[in-house]
C-alpha cells in the first residue's frame, strides 16, 4: 500500500479555483488526459449542492513488463466524483481507475477550501495506491511502485498545469473587465 | 475545452460544456452570500436548479445519449457499472476534524 499525502496553496479565491476547475484541460502540461466525459450531473435544489460523475482518458506508456504481465495498453480511463458545496465552501474530488483495477486500486481525494488567509484557496491531496491481494507478490508490489510514481509525476504537473489556468483565466477576465466601455 | 473520449460527442460536449460553465459562473458567487441566511440560501438553490434544467437540460440529453452509446461501444460500461457498485459515492466526503473550526 503506498500513501501519497500533500496540501498547496493557490493564490486565487475559492469560488475562482471551483470555477477554473472545469477549465483545467486540456493542458499542454498535462497532455496525458486526453478526453473528458460529464456522465451525470444534479443540482440539488434543497442543499445547492452539485454533483458530477466525469470519465477522463488519459494515454500513458506503461512499462512493457506491466503490458505483458497484466494486459491494459496506452489507454486508461479514471472515473471521478466531485461535490461543490458553496455553503460550506468545500469542493472535492474523488477519483479512482477503471482500468487495471482487477490488479490494483489508485483512490485519490482533493479537497479545496479557503485559507485563512483571506484570497488564498487550500489544496489538499490524499490517494491510496493498492495492489489486490491474490497478485505473485514481487509483481504486486512493482505495480504499486509503479502506479505511485506515476501518480506522483501526475500530481506534480497537475499543480503545475492548474496554476498556470488560474492565472491566465482571471488575468485575462481582469484585463476583459479594465477596458473602458 | 477538452474532447469527448468518442470525437462524434465532441461537438454536443462543447456546447454542453458551456452552457455548465455560464450558468455554474453566474451560481457559485451568489450561492456563497446567500448562504449565511438558510431561507434566503434555499430559495437560490431552488431557482438555480431550476434554471440549470431549462438552460441545459436539452443539450444535456443529446450529449448523455450520445456519450452512453460510445460508452457501451467502448465496454466502459461495464466496468463503470462494477465501480459504482463498488464506491457509490452518492455523497460528499466527512469534512475532516480540522475544517470544522474555520
Amino acid at each position: 500500500m503506498h500513501f501519497v499525502n500533500q496540501s498547496h496553496n493557490y493564490d486565487h479565491p475559492w469560488s475562482h479555483v471551483v470555477i477554473g476547475m472545469w477549465h483545467k484541460y486540456p493542458n499542454p502540461k498535462c497532455t496525458h488526459v486526453v478526453s473528458i466525459d460529464v456522465l451525470d450531473r444534479t443540482v440539488d435544489p434543497k442543499t445547492g449542492i452539485i454533483r458530477t460523475e466525469r470519465v477522463l482518458g488519459c494515454k500513458q506508456k506503461a512499462p512493457t513488463w506491466i503490458v505483458k504481465l497484466f494486459g491494459g495498453s496506452e489507454d486508461a480511463f479514471v472515473r471521478e466524483i466531485s461535490f461543490i458545496d458553496p455553503r460550506t465552501q468545500n469542493a472535492t474530488i474523488t477519483s479512482e481507475n477503471l482500468s487495471l483495477s482487477q490488479f490494483a486500486t489508485c483512490l485519490e481525494q482533493i479537497r479545496y477550501s479557503p485559507s485563512s488567509t483571506p484570497g488564498r484557496t487550500v489544496f489538499l491531496q490524499t490517494a491510496e495506491i493498492q495492489a489486490r491481494m491474490a497478485l505473485w507478490r514481487s509483481a504486486a508490489d512493482g505495480l504499486e511502485k509503479w502506479m505511485a510514481q506515476r501518480f506522483e509525476q501526475n500530481a506534480q504537473l497537475g499543480k503545475m498545469a492548474f496554476t498556470d489556468v488560474l492565472r491566465r483565466l482571471w488575468e485575462e477576465r481582469e484585463r476583459m473587465q479594465a477596458v473602458p466601455a | 475545452m477538452a474532447e469527448s473520449l468518442a470525437s462524434e460527442c465532441t461537438p454536443l460536449k462543447k456546447e454542453y460544456d458551456s452552457c455548465f460553465n455560464a450558468w455554474f459562473e453566474g451560481y457559485l458567487e451568489p450561492a456563497v452570500s446567500a448562504s449565511s441566511s438558510p431561507e434566503k440560501y434555499s430559495e437560490y438553490s431552488q431557482r438555480k436548479a431550476e434554471e440549470f434544467e431549462q438552460k441545459c437540460g436539452k443539450i444535456w440529453e443529446g450529449y448523455r445519449a450520445c456519450v452512453q452509446k460510445a460508452l457501451k461501444e467502448k465496454g466502459l460500461d461495464i466496468m463503470l457499472q462494477q465501480s459504482r457498485e463498488e464506491n457509490p459515492m452518492n455523497r460528499p466526503p466527512p469534512l475532516p476534524p480540522s475544517s470544522s473550526s474555520s
